[in-house]
């Protein structure tokens, strides 16, 4: 860990220093905001920047996580998965193996540190698939904060058992009711509580999105994700990876991995959005192939809107890539060629989901399963001996309720 | 229409119109309502309506408008189809306008295209964009100047002196001060704080100084009045929207209101 947790590839010539002093990544991201909200913004980025510098303060972050989540988490070669594949060589990082079951808790515990820097004593939170939602109730209940969690209702209903975590964590969770209930009503009811409460409150955004500075800070947090990877795969191949895979929701557990190897050219990125049922407005999540330039909730992306400029409600079986723009950073990645973002469907995530689950004994998150699926899909076309290293980025339990459901009424259950 | 509705500030402090913006959204119920109400506001002399275009995520509002915006979007209330809208109906019947809607709909029509036409249609006197912050909005200042589309600046409570200077210079038409932290309609409490930051405001800039947000009553309006030169009005009223006579009673309620305020 020389070097703190600021990647060296950060650092190297060449690289523009994104996001700008504006909040921007080349024409994506900015601070689309009420005017109530942006004191707040630029007292967070003031106090990100400082505590960053001070060594205290990454030290007690790295310290939580290694204690507390148990990082480092492993990377995993999937021998089995390999094989029956065929092709690349097929490596998992084990975020899944997080305190919580994912990549969330990394994020959750920087910004409450952070948090609690400010002096803000209540913690407000969106979520989708819950995961972000367990992950923040978890460290407002270590920390001491107040903690409100917006979960649109359709979300509270897959996701039944997060709910009950959430309030077994001492936390509120308020069900929304608007647009399509899922993950972007319960950021925009999230900042509706946030200009009530801006003063007393810090909004721990859970992805890569948002104003500036949250997609600055997301990442610079889930880095650690793509810095042990370098560090882990260096040991036990002496080379790095082929390629990375990792699921777009809004893109935290993507740029936390793919962050720290931007600089490096032979190393090839995927993103892969929510395909759902069909590539036709609101049956789908992925932005890219379906979406145009726009502004929602704070930030300048892809958005999947329709002609008039109105955001289009989108599906996907998991509720934590079913979300209608993409952080701004992987839009300009897209747009410089250096990420590329394709998708994958419903039906061919679940089978994902079960393959991974038969071959080598781990339960995918849904989300998580888009990655498996097109990880798979790549390293039946490459060679053996070169390396896919896959995002496992959270754990399947919150799952299996609702896939038994699915598969039962698609009448393959148990086949 | 220019005089009224053209650049520049379209009232001055010293103003006899009642000192009272309605905010409607369009097309709640439906668009021929929508244009009644315009036409009463206008038979009054308010100083302006700020006109509401329905968006499918309106962030910055509560409940009421929430859920307005949802009932307007059934409705042919596109930014562009609005001003066309607008084109149809005899200026005399309008009062000065200011389109209220969120930065996703100018910026997906394009901010020139959007000014090009609304300069064209001479029916709008200026954009209040609530997600279009101070600095996100240095780039399109210019093109809104250009096409003499006043740009409505936001102060909010949690605004520091140093920035509300920036942003009263840099405001056109009149100078909006979120009376209170939240969404719309939350109710609004009456602080020393508000009464200080607008005596602040109106030290820094010619231009009107207006209160919006959590407005619910004449004796609030009028209180406002006191030390303010504009209340905007938006949730009380468009919880009336849908029945028309209800909405003419509470909308004449704030004039008579705003009236006495100036005594």
């Amino acid at each position: 860990m020389k070097g703190g947790l600021t990647s060296s590839s950060m650092r190297r010539k060449g690289t523009p220093v994104l996001p700008d002093i504006r909040g921007y990544f080349g024409e994506f991201g900015g601070r689309f905001v009420s005017e109530t909200l942006m004191s707040a913004l630029l007292e967070l980025e003031k106090s990100f920047r400082e505590a960053w510098r001070e060594k205290a303060f990454r030290d007690e972050f790295r310290e939580t996580l290694a204690d507390y989540s148990g990082r480092p988490t492993p990377l995993y070669f999937a021998e089995s998965l390999s094989r029956e594949t065929g092709g690349a060589e097929i490596w998992l990082k084990r975020e899944d193996l997080n305190h919580t079951g994912a990549h969330k808790i990394t994020n959750a515990i920087g910004q409450a540190l952070l948090a609690r820097r400010m002096g803000k004593s209540r913690l407000i939170a969106e979520t989708g698939a819950g995961q972000h939602g367990v992950a923040t109730a978890t460290v407002a209940a270590r920390l001491g904060f107040e903690c409100q969690i917006y979960m649109g209702s359709e979300d509270v209903r897959r996701q039944a058992l997060n709910v009950f975590r959430m309030k077994l964590l001492g936390s509120g969770v308020c069900p929304v009711e608007t647009g399509g209930k899922t993950l972007k009503d319960a950021i925009s009811e999230a900042l509706r509580d946030w200009s009530r409460t801006v003063r007393t409150t810090h909004y721990l955004l859970g992805t890569a999105f948002g104003p500036h500075p949250f997609p600055l800070i997301v990442r610079s947090f889930q880095s650690v994700i793509g810095q042990e990877v370098r560090r882990q795969i260096l040991a036990k191949k002496g080379r790095l990876p082929d390629m990375l895979v990792a699921c777009v929701g809004g893109g935290s557990n993507a740029m936390g991995l793919f962050h720290p190897f931007i600089g490096d050219e032979s190393v090839n990125m995927f993103g892969v959005e929510a395909g759902g049922r069909s590539i036709t407005p609101g049956e789908h999540a992925a932005r890219f192939a379906g979406g145009s330039v726009g502004v929602l909730q704070g930030t300048r992306t892809f958005v999947l809107q329709n002609p008039d400029g109105q955001i289009e409600n989108t599906h996907s079986v998991s509720a934590g890539l079913d979300y209608s723009a993409v952080g701004p950073e992987l839009a300009y990645y897209r747009e410089t060629g250096r990420i590329t973002f394709d998708w994958v469907g419903d039906d061919e995530a679940l089978e994902a989901f079960q393959r991974l689950s038969r071959t080598e004994g781990i339960i995918p998150a849904l989300e998580s399963s888009h990655a498996i699926a097109y990880g798979v899909r790549l390293a039946r076309s490459m060679s053996p001996g070169q390396i896919v290293v896959i995002n496992l980025s959270g754990r399947g339990d919150k799952d299996v309720m609702e896939v038994s459901r699915i598969l039962e009424s698609k009448g393959e259950a148990g086949s | 229409m220019t005089g009224r509705t053209g650049t520049g500030p379209i009232w001055r402090r010293g103003f006899s119109p009642p000192p009272f913006i309605p905010y409607l959204v369009a097309g709640d119920p439906d668009l021929e309502t929508t244009a009644d109400y315009l036409k009463m506001a206008a038979r009054m002399g308010v100083f302006a309506v700020e006109l509401g275009i329905p968006f499918s995520d309106p962030t910055a509002d509560g409940p009421v408008i929430q859920a307005a915006s949802q009932r307007a979007l059934r409705h042919e209330t596109a930014l562009e189809s609005i001003l066309g809208w607008l084109s149809g109906i005899p200026p005399e019947n309008l009062p000065p306008l200011y389109l209220m809607t969120y930065f996703n709909l100018f910026h997906h029509m394009g901010v020139e295209r959007f000014c090009r036409e609304a300069q064209r249609s001479g029916r709008i006197a200026g954009v209040v964009i609530p997600d279009l912050s101070f600095e996100d909005g240095a780039c399109y200042r210019p093109v809104f100047r250009a096409y003499g589309i006043n740009l409505v600046g936001f102060v909010s409570p949690t605004t520091s002196p140093a920035r509300a200077r920036k942003i009263v210079r840099e405001s056109r038409g009149f100078v909006y001060y979120v009376g209170l932290m939240g969404t719309t309609g939350s109710a609004l409490t009456l602080t020393d704080e508000t009464r200080r930051i607008v005596r602040d405001l109106r030290q820094w800039t010619s231009l009107p100084v207006c209160v919006g947000f959590g407005i619910s009553s004449g004796a609030i309006a009028r209180e406002i009045l006191e030390f303010a030169d504009g209340v905007i009005v938006g949730s009380r009223l468009v919880q009336d929207e849908r029945e028309p006579d209800r909405w003419k009673k509470t909308f004449e309620e704030f004039v008579l209101s705003a009236g006495k305020g100036k005594g």
